[in-house]
């Protein structure tokens, strides 16, 4: 199958699973930005660690068949990137493919935002060649990874970590849970008193 | 030997527990799936890149040369390829799922479009699309800046242990969290799950 069918078919499924998870609309993000609903934090930590322990296992069983894709650190324009973007998603709401998500969703602020981030592109392609010297060449240390850092074998890390990011999870579902059944005691002695 | 209502017991119990999984579990589990067939058939999931090629493919139609004359084009390509698709896979994808809770056959999860405000950004119409226009400005700029969104750095990042998408990852979500504190008012309502 040729590469652009397989692109087409990926997109697909991602899609579709965004949108079921919620992230049509930007309350999700804003509500997870106020750390009052999780659910942003528990989608993405899932798909991580489905994604790490799926790659590496297959990496490890058949060397060769994973593509991996490395991005490089290129420490000042990954802090100034991440800054601007972070703060772009509490503005918007999406990121560049809920906002998608958004827009396929008939939401006027996804399409607005749609429109914004096209913006934001063409702007982007003409400061390039001011930006790259700053941002991309200068402290750029290349494709570093936990075990490239560590020395560490990749497999015993990724278990680490992935063990790491589902206690994560867990935490966050029993802060939730805990929170439930506060609001439900707080409206059962609300009942009481006002009987 | 099972006898035939057993069966059906056991199938609907099978069914139950497969409703019973919360709404986040799934469907980050279907996106790390998607990540892992990604993996194995090109590259890891990535989004921003295609935007500035899908871009720069149809301004260079529109305006021949202009991609020749862009640096950023020359290095990235003004091309249609697995990325784009896969944009536009993501697209059409929520088209269909949007599609379908419309008809009813699949609900997605509840909970509001915006419960928040944002302090000079509440009542018209037009000033939250700006807000949207604005965030939508910034999640391109940034995430060119440092050649990866969300998806990119983080949950293809940090799935390969890349130093680069926890960095990515933790000052995002640090000057997201410090943002939303700055800007919005307490959001009413709690989980949406």
């Amino acid at each position: 199958m040729s590469e652009k069918w397989l692109g087409l078919i990926t997109g697909l499924v991602f899609g579709y699973a965004l949108y079921r998870a919620g992230f049509f609309q930007c309350g999700i993000v804003h509500r997870g930005l106020w750390l009052r609903d999780f659910t942003m934090l528990k989608v993405m930590l899932t798909a991580i660690v489905v994604g790490l322990v799926g790659s590496t296992a297959l990496d490890a069983l058949m060397p060769g068949a994973i593509h991996f894709k490395v991005k490089s650190l290129h420490l000042w324009g990954i802090i100034a990137g991440a800054a601007v973007f972070g703060l772009g998603m509490a503005l918007a709401g999406y990121c560049p493919g809920t906002v998608l998500v958004g827009a396929a969703g008939g939401r006027k602020e996804g399409i607005a935002a749609l429109v914004g981030a096209l913006t934001g592109t063409v702007a982007f392609i003409y400061a390039y060649p001011l930006l790259k010297p700053v941002f991309f060449e200068v402290a750029n240390f290349g494709k570093v990874t936990l075990p490239s850092l560590t020395g560490l074998p990749a497999v015993a890390v990724a278990l680490v970590l992935a063990a790491v990011l589902a206690g994560v999870v867990g935490m966050l579902s029993r802060i939730e849970r805990t929170r439930a059944n506060q609001t439900t005691r707080d409206k059962e002695v609300h009942s009481a008193i006002n009987n | 030997m099972k006898t035939v209502p057993q069966i059906q017991e056991i199938s609907s119990a099978m069914r139950a527990s497969w409703v019973s999984v919360p709404g986040w579990l799934r469907w980050g589990a279907l996106i790390g799936l998607v990540q892992i067939f990604a993996m194995l058939t090109y590259a890891p999931l990535g989004i921003s890149t295609a935007y500035p090629q899908l871009v720069g493919y149809i301004l260079d139609r529109l305006s021949p040369g202009f991609a020749q004359q862009q640096l950023y084009l020359q290095e990235i390509g003004a091309k249609i390829g697995w990325e784009v698709m896969e944009v536009l896979g993501v697209f059409l994808g929520a088209l269909l799922a949007h599609w379908l809770s419309r008809r009813g056959s699949a609900n997605p999860m509840a909970g509001g479009a915006s419960a928040v405000c944002i302090r000079g950004f509440e009542g018209s119409p037009s000033r939250r699309w700006l807000r949207a226009f604005a965030g939508g400005f910034l999640i391109l700029f940034g995430a060119r800046l440092a050649n990866g969104c969300t998806t990119g750095h983080m949950l293809s990042g940090i799935a390969q242990m890349a130093v680069s998408g926890f960095l990515f990852g933790a000052v995002a979500f640090a000057t997201g969290l410090l943002a939303a504190r700055l800007l919005f008012r307490e959001p009413i309502g709690g989980a949406t799950s």
